[in-house]
């Protein structure tokens, strides 16, 4: 029995509301990934434990990159942990959000001119949130992930998304830094 | 330990009776440094590890693109006398390589193998020193030689932040610091009347 | 039964820092592996060469992430090697005391660490809330809370505020307060002994073929072979203080010999505090312009004695603005690449993020 005050809805709008309500609870329960790829992994722990307690705005470390949301790039990316770090991105289930800490993501910062070090993390993978400093310090780590929360709200940290249609321009990337994003070590063969 | 001999002087002449040391460079109490010919490396190091300098410190190498040389440098150290010696020397920059330590100093492996990865200095006897340790898919010359640029290598390799317009001083126009600047300072003059 | 190729890192719960241990293993025992350094290479050495000296003072504590003070504090040895340069007392004394609280936080996060590996994060929720404190102690003398630029060629770069005293005695009573406390939450916990006890071995013989330094070493020899008591720099032969050492290294007894040191560091501050003169903390290098000050010509090796052994820079001086070239000897090469290697096969699987734990396995030193 249909009620008089229930309007049909379309399709499209029955998903965005899908999304709205998973978004709502995607974002108040942030499983993060815990891979350490540079030094600004250092002040995870105390943002992690008691002093400032993360759980609080509902996110966690996850030890595996299937299960995770966040993957967070602690810092300055050498070449070689670009190369994981994609295998590691890709490896994540959809939808996924990257957080870039440190000044090293953004611009190469007090690395900007090594032979080894990668200068614009974005160019590579998409990131939905920087966090500047050398180092950020806790609390601006912390206001990172709310900024991130604020993106899933409004519907903004569609990276993910971007790396999709892009997928041919960040790829492109990639190879240009890298030569090759397979890994061929002893191990790999 | 001889009380009448301090360590430095112990090694002094321990090394000095025995073989021709280019130079010798006390640094401190605690600090020695030999530079020796390529051929005397070996038995030198061997015959301080048999008195004492088990430990091997340190191994890696300086380009002295000048002089077209490498030189290799190793540091051993002895607990119980305490003091670091280096024993230093040149090789040719063209055809840079020395036998390896191995034998004598088992902790060398890693350090051989990454000296040769960062300057290109063959170590024979080390049996993987020519596998890349530290670096993946290296395509130029060794990073740590003199006449490596790695601001070129970045710049060809990896881009750089464009910044927008709106960061940049545009031709002509006065930037907002310089604008509020000028306020002040004309704010400053109306306060006192035109002086300074 | 087949051997089956198996990662540790470098992303991995049980894994410190971003480096990756490659293992084939048959059951659960692991029968070769090696370390996968060169994720966390920078090129520093390159680096230091290229920048003045006095940027290199802001470069240098990246070197070692956990632990940036050491690096600041053999840099600056390094050149004041060269330089002929002596230190002004009081600077000495700030000194140790900024290299003493370092050793007490990296030794809480490496006992909190030990959470990681044996499933306990209730060890690991303390520790890092106590060195959280540590670090705000930090913030409050040189303004950072990790990379501290605060030793510098010279001296130190100010004088400690004025109370901070009451903030370090505060915590350090504090610390010693629950010290009993935090031993029996872990090492003295059974089930955590039953993963620690006889595991992870490493024998006094081959303790000279790897080259292992530090608390490794220690543990094994049965000698106080610590750099602070064998060549003694700053002021650490006016200092009374012992060094914890055991004969029979195992995971517990050098897990053990970091608990006893946390005391000792405890000590040595306030004996700091009480012998530290006044005055200057501070002196020029070199005359001329204030930051393209030179260094004389020379060669130098300085080392001093962080959490996980000797930790040196090697530098060579042309007597330029630049550094001609600098060598870091981290503290955690030998245990790193070769203990990886040589002594992990024959033990279990679970057991080599122990080994990096206890071992004190930093990579960004072994990468630079």
């Amino acid at each position: 029995m249909l009620s008089t005050k229930f309007s049909p809805m379309s399709k499209e709008e029955v998903d965005r509301k899908w999304w709205e309500i998973g978004d709502f609870f995607r974002r108040n329960s942030l499983w993060m990934l815990m891979y350490c790829t540079g030094c600004c992994a250092i002040e995870l722990p105390p943002a992690m434990t008691s002093a400032y307690d993360m759980e609080r705005l509902g996110m966690g470390p996850m030890a595996t990159p299937r299960q995770a949301d966040v993957l967070l790039v602690t810092g300055y990316l050498s070449l070689k942990t670009l190369r994981r770090l994609i295998y590691t991105y890709e490896q994540m289930s959809e939808p996924k959000y990257v957080v870039g800490f440190g000044s090293c993501t953004i611009n190469g910062g007090i690395y900007h001119d090594s032979h080894a070090v990668i200068n614009q993390l974005n160019k590579y993978v998409p990131v939905d949130v920087f966090v500047a400093g050398c180092m950020p310090n806790t609390e601006s780590v912390m206001n990172g992930f709310i900024d991130l929360m604020d993106l899933i709200k409004n519907k903004k940290a569609n990276g993910w998304k971007d790396y999709h249609e892009r997928n041919d321009w960040y790829k492109a990337n990639q190879k240009a830094a890298l030569g090759e994003v397979k890994i061929h070590d002893e191990f790999h063969e | 330990m001889t009380n009448s001999m301090s360590n430095t002087e112990f090694v002094t002449n321990l090394v000095e009776n025995q073989y021709k040391v280019l130079k010798t460079e006390v640094l401190d109490q605690y600090q020695i440094a030999f530079e020796v010919k390529k051929e005397d490396v070996h038995s030198i190091l061997s015959l301080l590890k048999t008195s004492g300098w088990i430990q091997l410190s340190y191994l890696s190498a300086v380009d002295w693109i000048k002089d077209n040389e490498f030189e290799v440098v190793y540091i051993v150290f002895n607990w119980d006398k305490a003091v670091h010696i280096q024993i230093r020397t040149r090789l040719d920059r063209e055809s840079a390589s020395i036998n390896s330590v191995l034998p004598i100093y088992p902790g060398c492996k890693y350090y051989e193998r990454e000296a040769h990865e960062f300057f290109g200095i063959k170590f024979p006897g080390n049996p993987d020193y020519e596998k890349q340790l530290i670096l993946e898919n290296w395509d130029d010359i060794p990073p740590l030689r003199k006449d490596f640029d790695p601001r070129q290598y970045s710049d060809k390799k990896f881009s750089h932040m464009e910044y927008k317009n709106d960061f940049v001083n545009k031709d002509g126009k006065v930037s907002k610091q310089e604008a509020r600047e000028k306020r002040f300072s004309d704010a400053d003059k109306l306060r006192t009347g035109g002086k300074k | 039964m087949k051997e089956m190729k198996l990662f540790l890192g470098p992303q991995h719960p049980g894994m410190s820092g971003n480096a990756s241990v490659h293992m084939y293993v048959d059951g659960d025992i692991i029968k070769r592996s090696y370390l996968l350094p060169g994720m966390l290479h920078r090129g520093f050495e390159k680096g230091m060469e290229r920048h003045l000296w006095v940027n290199n003072i802001s470069l240098i504590p990246r070197v070692c992430v956990v632990e940036p003070d050491t690096n600041e504090m053999a840099f600056a040895m390094a050149v004041e090697m060269i330089a002929k340069l002596e230190v002004p007392e009081r600077a000495h004394y700030i000194r140790m005391i900024i290299l003493e609280f370092a050793r007490l936080s990296i030794h809480l996060m490496s006992y909190g660490g030990l959470g990681g590996p044996t499933g306990l994060y209730t060890l690991m929720y303390h520790a890092h809330t106590d060195r959280n404190t540590i670090l705000n102690i930090f913030e409050k003398i040189t303004g950072h809370r990790v990379y501290h630029q605060y030793i510098v060629p010279g001296g130190v770069r100010k004088d400690l505020p004025v109370g901070i005293e009451k903030d370090m005695h505060s915590f350090l009573d504090d610390l010693e307060s629950r010290y009993e406390e935090y031993r029996d939450l872990g090492i003295n916990n059974l089930s955590i002994q039953a993963r620690i006890r006889d595991t992870i071995m490493l024998p006094k013989e081959v303790v000279w073929e790897l080259g292992v330094t530090g608390i490794g070493m220690r543990s094994a020899v049965n000698k106080p072979y610590d750099l602070r008591k064998v060549k003694p720099y700053a002021r650490y032969d006016q200092i009374e203080f012992d060094v914890p050492v055991s004969d029979y290294s195992d995971a517990y007894a050098r897990v053990d010999c970091k608990l006893q040191e946390v005391l000792q560091s405890i000590s040595i501050i306030r004996q700091c505090l009480i012998k530290m003169p006044k005055g200057d903390v501070r002196v020029p290098i070199s005359k001329g312009q204030a930051m393209r000050w030179t260094v004389p010509k020379g060669y130098a090796y300085a080392c001093v004695e962080s959490s996980r052994g000797e930790f040196g820079y090697f530098m060579v001086s042309d007597g330029g603005t630049h550094p001609y070239r600098v060598g870091v000897r981290g503290a955690s090469y030998p245990q790193g690449l070769l203990g990886v290697e040589k002594y992990l096969p024959g033990t279990r699987l679970d057991d080599a993020s122990l080994w990096i734990d206890t071992m004190g396995v930093c990579s960004p030193e072994i990468d630079r």
